[in-house]
């Protein structure tokens, strides 16, 4: 069995928390990679999604992207990405491959949850004089939340379980102390950073469920509870 | 094109390595997560239902190192790795086998009972055939990601497909990243349409049914 007192150990050690990949600073450029691409991700996706929902439209290519990029093996993305544009350029290149990993799953929850709204819905709205976008603004997009969130949930899941391989292409992140720990035989680096990964990846998780979980309720609740 | 050509040996062995590592914990976590979705009381469900889906967001190669603390298996090798998958298909497999027997229509089971089939009978006669559709639909989507996700367990020397992933990017062979990828792509391809096709061959009525 695992020795968890050496792991503790190595948690405390003050010396695992200072420097260039100090936890801090692997934390920090975990956090940032990931938020930064879901965030440029979303700026696309998002209005893409609800339009293509909107529109009732091209569907077809959402669903087929969504179950696609399923298929793609995250890293060997990540290492194509790199060799294209060049060891130098390799923040350029994760940030686009996890853009491209985040993409989808945003544009599949965004296009469902609006395809899923039931069509009388809109049609009364329209009735009561919506232009096209106040309908998407007042009545589609906060009926469609928990799905968007859900959407925002997996590009979560997908983007931090990848960006734990950025330090195969030289780059940091929590991932770091991993790779470094199985090649120089660290077994309680590993463990440490693993746990780590495992806590904050799952607490976004659990934060993202809550969010959607609030606004199900809300909308619940706005419709007397009647469209349970 | 040519390093793939001169390599077709390294490459058909990778593959079969990947299939193992992609299949074992595909056929596993399916049984699993039937028989967690049919026998589970209902009681247990929020519970397993927060567990499961936690487990899902677990990043792969930090359960597959974080699994040898758990529960003492080497850090290096395929043990991890298998077990890793398997928990990883029971949690994606479990909501979609639920919803399939859940979605069974009631009158068919109440039939069930009145011809004096016992809880057994009815579950392997008429519950599991009638649920096949839905179960393969969560098959393919989890061998998709399984068979995406195996490739990492190169990481911690599982030599599958994933080798050519690291092996290419460490020499500097672009060629090499592309045969893994191309690769990887056919197999997820092959298994996918395996499935679809076992799906038909189990549910013969819907065919019939349609003409």
């Amino acid at each position: 069995m695992f020795d968890f007192q050496s792991l503790w150990m190595w948690l405390i050690d003050s010396k695992n928390w200072e420097g260039r990949y100090g936890l801090p600073n692997l934390i920090t450029e975990h956090m940032t990679l990931t938020f930064m691409s879901i965030g440029i991700a979303a700026l696309f996706a998002l209005p893409i999604g609800i339009a293509i929902g909107h529109l009732g439209k091209g569907g077809s290519v959402v669903v087929l992207l969504g179950s696609a990029s399923r298929a793609i093996p995250t890293m060997g993305l990540l290492f194509v990405l790199v060799m294209l544009l060049g060891v130098l350029q390799r923040e350029l290149a994760v940030t686009m491959a996890l853009v491209a990993i985040a993409f989808p799953p945003i544009l599949s929850g965004a296009h469902a949850g609006i395809r899923a709204i039931e069509s009388h819905i809109p049609e009364a709205a329209r009735a009561q004089g919506m232009t096209g976008y106040q309908l998407i603004r007042l009545v589609e997009v906060p009926l469609a939340m928990p799905a968007i969130i859900g959407g925002f949930r997996i590009a979560w899941i997908q983007v931090v379980s990848t960006v734990v391989l950025a330090p195969l292409i030289g780059l940091g992140g929590l991932g770091f102390g991993i790779i470094q720990g199985l090649s120089l035989r660290n077994f309680d680096q590993v463990v440490a950073s693993a746990m780590l990964i495992v806590i904050l990846t799952v607490l976004g998780d659990q934060l993202i469920g809550v969010a959607q979980k609030t606004q199900s309720l809300r909308l619940e609740n706005l419709s007397g509870g009647r469209n349970k | 094109m040519t390093w793939a050509l001169n390599n077709v040996e390294l490459i058909f062995q990778l593959t079969l390595t990947h299939l193992f590592v992609s299949v074992v914990p595909l056929g596993l976590g399916f049984v699993l997560a039937v028989a967690l979705a049919r026998l589970a009381p209902a009681s247990f469900a929020p519970g397993l239902t927060s567990v499961l889906g936690a487990v899902y967001a677990i990043p792969s190669l930090a359960l597959f190192v974080a699994l040898p603390a758990l529960i003492g298996t080497d850090f290096l090798g395929p043990t991890n790795v298998l077990i890793a998958l398997t928990i990883y298909v029971i949690s994606s497999m479990f909501f979609s086998a639920r919803d399939a027997f859940a979605s069974l229509p009631p009158a068919t089971i109440e039939f069930a009972k009145a011809q004096g089939l016992n809880a057994g009978q009815r579950f392997f006669f008429v519950e599991l055939p009638l649920a096949i559709p839905g179960l393969i639909a969560g098959a393919r989507i989890a061998a998709a990601s399984t068979i995406s996700m195996a490739s990492i367990a190169a990481v911690v020397g599982v030599r599958n497909l994933g080798y050519l992933f690291l092996d290419g990017f460490q020499r500097r062979i672009f060629d090499e990243v592309l045969a893994g990828l191309l690769a990887i792509f056919v197999i997820a391809i092959v298994v996918d349409l395996t499935l679809w096709l076992l799906g038909r061959v189990l549910t013969p009525w819907s065919r019939r049914s349609r003409v």
